[in-house]
């Protein structure tokens, strides 16, 4: 039967290409804003093609990156830009590696050694609900934690909370991969001699980095996404991106070109680095249960 | 040398440390705070109150709506992706050229920034010159006030959820199809079973562990959203739209009556769990 085959075919490909443009649609229209001229935001038809339906102009751009402009009419600096994205990048690398440290020894472990009275499982498990607690009910506590030890609006205390969080997402997966890794290798190494340590850095990393690499970029890009907690431990100094983001919501009437050039500036990176660790993405989100 | 005897817990002992210090112990401590009557906008001191705060919980209107939004959210966000995303991963389960693309493509959603996309929609969205009524007065529907009025704040917000998370579910659901055996399908042609047939006893069944899978993982996220609200409605207008993380929030923040949002806090906590319990069973069966 071709005939009703075909049909599905350009049935195939008109969903596809009506759900491309529905993905596709509110990131161009972000990228395109931050072109546009104040006047040309609020016409009708909402002008969606540059030099075709608008002029385009690098005004948004300039101002937030650096010149005398503003960001928005509540009155941040042009340099600002320049503070929150270090800071953004800063915590979101520093969580990373602490979590990807802390975290890959300790799958290693889960993975190799018997543990008697607690079993490998259930310490395994035990980490991965620690993932599941709802970051509300733990912001509070941090807050004044982080209070008394006189740590609010710095840079570790966003990547000690942050790391938490990713923490048990690190175990999670790395011990996935150190399961389905054979254990010979290791062994026989050992047989010869060699220290837990230096069968780790010589053999176990370099097979490992692919993964490690995989998993280290989740972390980032749910550090260098999240709100609450930069929301609740800091107001000035350790601000990060989305919260200069967030920030523009309270501040009067929007301007909607600066804010979507600042948006591209925070899609960018997520979207680039999920790009490369594309294969690993379904097993990443659904924690290892459906195996991309 | 080292003890080969020790180094497992060695290696795995700071792991174990950093969340028993950074993730149990706030828990802990959040559980002691619900108990307390501590407001900051009236000075530092502090009072044992029991269960007070969750007397008053339950007798706090605006908490039982933003837990009926919640759920409300959480039930219709999650269909809607799954149906969605199923549909899609269905028609889209064969060769083409191409699909690695769309894959990629399919991902932008999920990892863009979503306080970022809480403002694309809000300019999407907007009721006088977004590009959604737009496209809608293209086919005759008149405007829509999106975001500003309390019969739609929420549909909105789910709206948005289905433009972030069905490529999750699709991409699960597609993952999950392409990795069935043949053999069953192969045996149910030759058994002359019609596609609907197929579909009903082969590939259901046999999917459904990626399905529960999925569909719990996306309900236990969509539970705990909060940027994409913060920046859109702000839970508005009232509290139309507004969750339980993002009233904690405002009372932990903007009234700074800490003991009171723990207590909030604490009741999504709850629900959160009960879902992420029966999704860490389903889990650890899978692994026997």
């Amino acid at each position: 039967m071709p005939k009703s085959v075909k049909l599905l075919d350009v049935l195939a490909w008109i969903v596809l290409l009506v759900a491309t443009f529905a993905v596709l649609f509110p990131i161009w229209w972000t990228v395109t804003t931050s072109f546009k001229n104040p006047r040309d935001i609020s016409t009708w038809p909402p002008p969606y093609v540059p030099f075709l339906n608008f002029e385009p102009t690098l005004d948004a751009w300039k101002s937030i990156f650096g010149g005398p402009g503003q960001l928005s009419s509540g009155g941040h600096a042009g340099s600002m830009i320049y503070r929150v994205v270090t800071n953004s990048l800063i915590i979101a690398v520093s969580s990373s590696a602490l979590a990807i440290t802390i975290g890959s020894f300790a799958a290693y472990s889960l993975s190799r050694f018997e543990f008697k009275r607690w079993k490998n499982n259930d310490i395994a498990f035990w980490i991965l609900s620690n993932r599941m607690f709802p970051p509300v009910a733990m912001v509070i506590p941090f807050f004044l934690m982080f209070k008394v030890l006189n740590m609010l609006d710095t840079l570790p205390a966003v990547i000690i909370a942050h790391t938490a969080f990713s923490l048990p997402f690190v175990v999670w997966m790395m011990r996935e991969f150190f399961l389905e890794l054979p254990k010979e290798i290791e062994e026989s190494a050992m047989i010869d001699g060699c220290s837990v340590f230096s069968v780790l850095r010589r053999i176990v990393l370099p097979l490992a980095a692919p993964s490690l690499a995989a998993v280290a970029v989740f972390c980032f890009i749910f550090s260098w996404n999240e709100l609450l907690f930069a929301l609740f431990l800091t107001y000035n100094q350790a601000q990060t991106l989305p919260m200069l983001v967030a920030g523009e919501t309270h501040t009067g009437a929007p301007l909607w070109w600066l804010i979507s050039a600042v948006g591209t500036v925070a899609i960018i990176p997520p979207i680039l680095f999920a790009v490369l660790v594309q294969k690993y993405i379904i097993r990443g989100l659904t924690l290892g249960a459906v195996k991309g | 040398m080292l003890n080969q005897r020790y180094v497992k817990f060695i290696l795995l002992g700071p792991c174990i440390l950093y969340l028993l210090a950074i993730g149990i112990f706030p828990l802990i401590y959040s559980l002691y705070l619900s108990t307390q009557w501590i407001e900051l906008t009236a000075g530092p001191e502090t009072r044992f109150v029991g269960l007070g705060n969750f007397i008053k919980l339950s007798q706090d209107g605006r908490f039982w709506d933003t837990l009926r939004n919640t759920v409300v959210f959480v039930l219709s966000a999650v269909g809607l992706e799954f149906i969605i995303g199923f549909g899609l991963a269905l028609i889209l389960n064969r060769e083409m050229k191409g699909q690695r693309l769309f894959r990629v493509l399919f991902l932008m959603p999920m990892m863009s920034t979503p306080v970022a996309v809480g403002y694309m929609f809000r300019m999407i969205l907007n009721s006088e010159w977004g590009p959604m009524n737009h496209f809608l007065s293209l086919v005759g529907i008149p405007r829509v006030d999106w975001l500003g009025n309390p019969a739609g704040s929420l549909f909105s917000i789910v709206l948005i959820d289905v433009w972030e998370w069905t490529p999750f579910m699709f991409l699960s659901l597609l993952a999950g199809l392409q990795a069935l055996p043949v053999d069953p399908y192969e045996a149910s042609i030759i058994d002359g079973a019609s596609r609907w047939q197929v579909f009903k006893y082969v590939t259901l069944p046999l999917l459904s562990p990626v399905i529960v899978a999925a569909s719990l993982l996306r309900s236990i996220d969509a539970f705990k959203i909060f940027d994409v609200i913060y920046v859109t409605t702000a839970g508005g207008p009232g509290t139309s739209s507004e969750t339980v993380t993002m009233y904690a929030q405002t009372i932990g923040m903007r009234y700074l009556s800490l003991g009171y949002a723990s207590a909030v806090a604490f009741t999504l906590l709850v629900a959160v769990l009960l879902v992420s319990m029966i999704f860490i069973n389903r889990m650890r069966k899978q692994q026997r």
